[in-house]
C-alpha cells in the first residue's frame, strides 16, 4: 500500500492588519508516494501554503490532513522525518563544501558511511570534481543539483519542491527538472512541486491548477 | 558518533568566524577574571584556616575592649585549663628625638600559652626561641621599630615616666594571627612594668588566651556570648579567623566590579548572539528540511554552544592559573607563607555560576531557536522583535551575579538604576532622533536625509547597537571617572584637615598638657570635639555577632566607635531625615546616625541601639540621620546623642581635633609623648604617607581593573561592527548597484556611525551624570562636579573611535564587488 497524504476539505487564509485574505476553501486531494505532482497557478494563489500544509509544516485553518506511511496513520512530525525539501534559493550551508552539504542529512541520521554515499550521489549528479567547492564557488545550476541530491540522499517517502527552478535559466532549469523527476522515479519517492513553469509541470504524472481558491486538474 | 562529530565541526567553524572569536574572547576574559578572583580568594581562605590552627598561641582567645570584672575572670579561669591576660594599646614610643606610633602589648607571666617567642640581640641577629615574655623592667621591640628609633639592646626607653631597658629584638609572637594584616610596629613589656602608668586608650584591647579542650572551648564560647557582650571569641575548633570577614568583604567589593565587567561582556555577547542566532535559525531550518526532529536539532545547537564554552574554560583556566601565580607572589608581602595551590571545588563553583549566567543570556536565543521553522526557508518571514525579552534576561543574569557577590545593596542598586535610566534614555533618544531625522529629511535630498531613512528602516537593530555602545561607554566612563576622582580625593584628603597635626585621640587630663605645650611652642589648637568610646552590641535586641552578612560598617561597629554629644546640629553636618532633638531636652535616650550606616545596617527610625559604654549598657532610640557637609572642619561622628546624655554615661571623655604646629614645635613633640605616650597625634605628613601607601595599592588594583574594562569595551566595539557588518555590506551593495560611488557610500556610513556614536555618547554622559549624582555623595562622600573639558574630550574620543572603526569596516566592505555584496 503506497504512502499517502490526504487533504480533506482544507481551507486556509491569513490576516493582515486591515483584512483577511482567503487563499482556498474546501480543497480535497490525496497525494500518493508513487506519483509526481505539480501544482501551478498565479502568484498569490496560495500554492506555497498548500505545499506547507501537505508537508505538515502548517495546520490548515479548516479541514484535516492525514498522513499514512506503510499503511499506518502517522503524525506530521513522523511525516516530516520521512520527507525532503528543495527550495528556490537552494539553501546550501555556506560554510560546508559540496560533499559536506550532501553528507549532512546522512550524518544527522547517524549514518557512518555518509561521505561514501554522498560521493556516489555527487557522481550521479555530475559534480564529482566539485566535491571540495563551497556553494559560493558553484553556479546556480550546480548548487541546485546538489540541493536535489541532498533531498534524495536519505531515501525519503516524499519530496516537496517550492519553485525549484525559479532562479535558473531555461536550459539549466531543464536539466535540474530532469534530474529531479529521474531521481523521484528511480527511488519511487512522491514528488510534489510548486512551479510557474508549465514545461516542468508537464513532466509530472498529475498537474493541478490552484486558482481563485479552487484546485482543478490542469489541461 | 556522526552527530557528535558534526556538532564539534560546526562549533569549531563557528568559533573561527569573526563573531565566534569575539564571543570566545569575551567569555574567556570574563571567566579569567572570575576564576583568578576565586583561586586567589580560596588560597587566602585556606591560608587563614591553616593559620588559625598554628598561630593562635592558645586554644582559644577572648578579646574585649574593657577588662573583665573579677567575677567574670574567675568564672573564665574556672572553665579554662589555663589563662593568660594580655593588653594591647597604641602609644607613641620615643628615643632621643625619634618617635614612632607603636602597638604595645602588656603580657603576664603565663604568656604565651602555646608556642614560643622568637627574639634576638640585633635586628639582623640569629633568632632564638624563648618560652616567656620580657621580665619586669624590660621592653622588647620589633626590628623595624629598633631601626626607626635608632636604638640598641641595652638602651633605656621611657614610657609615661617609667624607664625600661631594651632587652631584646622581637621577631615573632605565637599569637601573631590576632594582629591580622596589621603592619603596625610592635613592642612588648611585662604588665607590672607599667603598673603605675596610665596607658589606656579608647582603642585598647584585652586578650584572654586560654588553654581548653573542645568541650571547654564550647562552654567558654557559650558563657562569653551571654556574659560578655561585645567580646569576640576565636577558637581553634570551629572558629573563624579574624581576617576571614575582612577578606570576604574585599571579595564582595571585587564582586561588584565583576558585575560591571559582566554587564559589558553581556553587551558584547548579545551583539554577537544576534548573528549567531540568525545563523543557527538558518541551520536548524535546513536540518528540519532533512526531517531532523527539532529536539535533536536543539540538542545539537546546545551542544555546539557548550563546546565553545568548554574551550573558553580551557583558555580562561590557563590564563587564570598564570595570573593567580603572579598575584599570590605579590600578596606574599601581606600574607607571609601564602601559597598557590589547586582549589578545584571553588573553581568549579565559579565555572558553574558563570555557566548559569551565560545560559541566562542565551535563553532568549534558544527560545527563538526553538521556534525556528522550515517555513522561514519558504516564506522568509521577519525575525520578530525580541529586544525586551533579551533585555529582561540580561538584567536577570546581572542581578544573579550581583546577588551572588555584592554585599552593598545600596551601591549595587544605584549602579543598576543608573544603567537602567541610561538605557531608557538612549532608547528614547534613538527613536526620537531617527524618527525626527526621517521626518525632516523626507522632502530633502542629500546623504544625511537618506542616512536617516535607512536608519529608520532598521530602527530596532539601530536601537540595540546604540544601547550596546552607550552602555559600554557609560561603564567605561564611570569606572575611569570614579577611579580618577577617588585618587584625587585620597590625595587631597590629608590636606583638607585644618592644621598640620591631627589629634586622633586625647584624654581629658591630656588636653591641659596639650594647651600648655601649644602655648609654650607657639602652636594653636584649631578644633576639639569630645567623645566617649562606645561599642554597639545589639540592634532591637539582636546581637551584632549574630548578623552574618559582612560589610565595612558592620566590621567597624564590632569594635568600639566614638560617640559624641551635641544639642545643636554641628556646622559641618546637615539633617538628612528624622527629627533632631531640641536643645536641653531631658529625653536623653535619642541618637542620630549617618545615612550610610543606617543603610548598611538596615536601621530605621525608632530602632533601639544598645551600646556597651564603660562597663554599662545604654539603649538609645534612633530618631534622626545626619550627614557630613564640607566647609566647616573635617571632624564628624557616625553617631551623636543629646548633650543631656553625657551625665548619664559613666565613661572617660576623650577628644579628637586638630592643631597647627609652628616649625620649631615639631622637635618638641617627643617630650610631650614621653609624658603622655597614649596621646595619639598624627602629623599631616605621616597621614599623607599613609594615604600614599594606600593609594599605591588602590592604583595597582584599579589599573588592572581599568585594563579589563578597556579590553571589554574593545570587544563591544568589535562586536558592534562585526554584528552589523552583514547588514552594512548588503546596504552598500544595494547603494552601489544604484550608481552611488564608493566615496558616497563611505560618507553615508560615516553619517550613520556619527549619529549612532553621538546618541550613545549622550546616553553614556547622561548615565554617568545620574550615577555620579546618585553614588558620589552617598557612597564616597564626594561632591559630583564633572570636569566639562574632560567630559567633552571623552565624548570626542568615543565618537571618533566608533566612527573610525566604522569607517575601516565600511572600507573593508566596499572592497568586495557589487555581485559579491548582493550575494550575501
Amino acid at each position: 500500500m503506497p504512502d499517502t497524504i490526504e487533504l480533506n476539505s482544507i481551507s486556509h487564509h491569513f490576516d493582515t492588519l486591515s483584512e483577511r485574505i482567503e487563499l482556498f476553501h474546501g480543497l480535497s486531494y490525496t497525494i500518493r508516494a508513487d506519483e509526481t505532482l505539480a501544482i501551478i497557478g498565479p502568484s498569490g494563489a496560495g500554492k506555497s501554503s498548500l505545499l506547507s500544509i501537505a508537508a505538515g509544516l502548517e495546520i490548515p485553518a479548516d479541514g484535516d490532513v492525514r498522513f499514512t506511511i506503510d499503511g499506518v496513520a502517522v503524525d506530521a512530525l513522523t511525516m516530516r522525518a520521512n520527507s525532503g525539501f528543495i527550495f528556490q534559493q537552494f539553501h546550501l550551508m555556506p560554510e560546508l563544501d559540496a560533499i559536506g552539504n550532501l553528507a549532512l542529512p546522512l550524518r544527522l541520521k547517524g549514518n557512518r558511511h555518509a561521505f561514501d554515499i554522498a560521493a556516489t550521489w555527487l557522481d550521479k549528479v555530475g559534480l564529482k570534481d566539485r566535491a571540495r567547492h563551497r556553494p559560493h564557488q558553484l553556479s546556480g545550476g550546480e548548487q541546485q543539483r546538489i540541493a536535489v541530491a541532498r533531498a534524495f540522499v536519505t531515501g525519503p517517502r516524499f519530496i516537496f519542491a517550492d519553485e525549484p527552478t525559479g532562479n535558473l535559466d531555461v536550459h539549466t532549469s531543464e536539466s535540474v527538472a530532469a534530474l529531479m523527476f529521474d531521481c523521484a522515479r528511480e527511488t519511487r519517492c512522491g514528488l510534489v512541486i510548486v512551479t510557474h513553469s508549465h514545461a516542468m509541470a508537464k513532466r509530472a504524472d498529475t498537474v493541478l491548477l490552484l486558482d481563485s481558491g479552487q484546485l482543478k486538474a490542469a489541461a | 558518533m556522526s552527530r557528535l562529530q558534526l556538532m564539534l565541526e560546526n562549533s569549531w567553524r563557528d568559533l573561527r568566524s569573526g563573531d565566534g572569536r569575539i564571543s570566545m574572547a569575551t567569555q574567556t576574559a570574563l571567566l579569567f577574571f572570575l576564576l583568578t578572583l576565586t583561586l586567589t580568594g580560596a588560597s587566602i581562605q585556606r591560608y587563614l584556616s591553616d593559620n588559625l590552627d598554628q598561630m593562635l598561641g592558645s586554644d582559644l582567645v577572648v578579646e574585649t575592649h574593657s577588662p573583665l570584672t573579677e567575677r567574670d575572670e574567675a568564672t573564665f579561669r574556672s572553665i579554662a585549663t589555663g589563662l593568660s591576660v594580655t593588653q594591647l594599646t597604641d602609644i607613641t614610643l620615643t628615643h632621643k628625638d625619634e618617635w614612632a606610633r607603636v602597638q604595645l602589648k602588656l603580657v603576664d607571666d603565663a604568656y604565651p600559652m602555646q608556642g614560643d617567642l622568637q627574639i634576638g640581640d640585633t635586628p639582623v641577629a640569629t633568632q632564638r626561641a624563648v618560652g616567656r615574655g620580657p621580665k619586669i623592667g624590660d621592653i622588647w621591640i620589633d626590628s623595624r621599630l629598633a631601626i626607626k628609633l635608632r636604638t640598641n639592646v641595652g638602651d633605656i626607653l621611657t614610657i609615661g615616666g617609667a624607664d625600661l631597658r631594651l632587652g631584646a629584638i622581637l621577631f615573632h609572637e605565637p599569637d601573631r594571627i590576632m594582629e591580622g594584616h596589621s603592619v603596625a610596629m610592635r613592642a612588648m613589656v611585662h604588665a607590672e612594668s607599667l603598673a603605675a602608668t596610665s596607658i589606656s586608650s579608647s582603642k585598647g584591647r584585652l586578650r584572654y588566651l586560654a588553654t581548653a579542650d573542645e568541650r571547654q572551648q564550647q562552654a567558654i564560647a557559650t558563657w562569653a556570648r551571654q556574659a560578655l557582650p561585645g567580646a569576640s571569641v576565636i577558637r581553634k575548633f570551629g572558629g573563624q579567623h579574624p581576617l576571614a570577614s575582612f577578606w570576604q568583604r574585599t571579595e564582595n567589593f571585587l564582586g561588584l566590579a565583576s558585575v560591571i565587567l559582566f554587564f559589558m561582556g553581556a553587551v558584547a555577547l548579545d551583539m554577537t548572539n544576534r548573528r549567531w542566532l540568525a545563523k543557527m535559525r538558518y541551520r536548524l531550518a535546513i536540518y528540519a528540511s532533512f526531517g531532523t526532529r527539532s529536539r535533536t536539532a536543539m540538542l545539537m545547537a546546545l551542544g555546539e554552544w557548550l563546546a565553545g564554552f568548554l574551550l573558553s574554560i580551557a583558555f580562561a583556566s590557563a590564563l587564570a592559573i598564570l595570573a593567580y601565580a603572579l598575584i599570590v607572589a605579590e600578596l606574599q608581602a601581606y600574607f607571609p607563607g601564602l601559597r598557590a595551590a589547586w582549589h578545584v571545588a571553588p573553581a568549579l563553583k565559579t565555572i558553574g555560576l558563570f555557566f548559569l549566567l551565560l545560559l541566562a543570556l542565551q535563553v532568549p536565543s534558544f527560545v527563538q531557536l526553538s521556534r525556528a521553522s522550515l517555513l522561514s526557508l519558504i516564506r522568509n518571514p521577519g525575525e520578530g522583535r525580541h529586544v525586551w525579552q533579551r533585555l529582561f534576561w540580561n538584567i536577570a543574569a546581572v542581578t544573579l551575579l550581583a546577588a551572588a557577590y555584592s554585599d552593598n545593596w545600596l551601591l549595587t542598586g544605584m549602579t543598576l538604576t543608573a544603567i537602567a535610566a541610561a538605557l531608557a534614555l538612549m532608547a528614547a533618544l534613538t527613536w526620537a532622533v531617527i524618527r525626527l531625522g526621517d521626518a525632516w529629511g523626507r522632502r530633502r535630498a542629500g546623504l544625511l536625509p537618506f542616512a536617516f531613512f535607512m536608519m529608520r528602516q532598521r530602527l530596532f537593530a539601530k536601537s540595540a547597537q546604540v544601547m550596546g555602545l552607550g552602555l559600554c561607554g557609560l561603564l567605561l566612563l564611570f569606572s575611569l571617572m570614579l577611579m580618577r576622582d577617588l585618587g584625587t580625593m585620597m590625595e587631597s584628603h590629608g590636606r583638607s584637615h585644618d592644621g598640620n597635626l591631627m589629634i586622633a585621640e586625647a584624654q581629658s587630663d591630656q588636653i591641659d598638657a596639650i594647651r600648655h605645650w601649644a602655648a609654650a611652642t607657639g602652636s594653636s589648637i584649631r578644633a576639639l570635639r569630645p567623645f566617649v568610646s562606645a561599642q554597639l552590641v545589639s540592634v532591637n535586641g539582636k546581637a551584632l555577632a549574630d548578623m552574618d552578612k559582612p560589610s565595612d560598617t558592620l566590621a567597624t561597629l564590632k569594635d568600639p566607635i566614638r560617640l559624641s554629644w551635641t544639642d545643636a546640629m554641628p556646622e559641618n553636618n546637615r539633617l538628612v531625615g528624622g527629627t533632631w532633638w531640641s536643645a536641653g531636652t531631658d529625653k536623653w535616650r535619642q541618637i542620630s546616625a549617618e545615612p550610610e550606616v543606617m543603610t548598611d545596617m538596615g536601621l530605621a527610625y525608632g530602632d533601639t541601639l544598645s551600646y556597651q559604654i564603660g562597663g554599662a549598657r545604654h539603649d538609645f532610640m534612633l530618631v534622626a540621620s545626619h550627614a557630613y557637609r564640607p566647609g566647616a572642619g573635617s571632624i564628624t561622628f557616625w553617631f551623636q546623642v543629646p548633650l543631656s546624655a553625657r551625665p548619664q554615661i559613666d565613661a572617660p571623655t576623650r577628644y579628637m581635633g586638630s592643631m597647627e604646629l609652628s616649625e620649631p614645635a615639631w622637635k618638641a613633640l617627643a617630650a610631650l609623648w614621653q609624658q603622655h605616650p597614649t596621646l595619639s597625634l598624627v602629623p599631616l605628613q605621616e597621614l599623607t604617607e599613609r594615604f600614599d601607601r594606600t593609594l599605591g595599592i588602590v592604583t595597582k588594583v584599579t589599573a588592572g581593573y581599568a585594563a579589563m574594562v578597556l579590553l571589554l569595551a574593545l570587544f563591544v566595539l568589535a562586536a558592534s561592527v562585526s554584528g552589523f557588518s552583514a547588514d552594512d555590506r548588503q546596504k552598500n551593495g544595494l547603494l552601489m548597484s544604484m550608481g552611488l560611488r564608493e566615496r558616497d557610500c563611505l560618507r553615508l556610513n560615516l553619517c550613520d556611525w556619527s549619529v549612532t556614536a553621538l546618541i550613545a555618547a549622550v546616553g553614556a554622559i547622561a548615565g554617568t551624570w545620574s550615577a555620579g549624582l546618585l553614588i558620589y555623595r552617598d557612597q564616597f562622600d564626594l561632591t559630583y562636579s564633572p570636569d566639562m573639558l574632560w567630559v567633552a574630550t571623552i565624548i570626542l574620543a568615543m565618537v571618533g573611535a566608533v566612527c573610525f572603526v566604522g569607517y575601516l569596516a565600511c572600507r573593508q566592505n566596499l572592497k568586495v564587488s557589487v555581485r559579491d555584496l548582493m550575494a550575501t
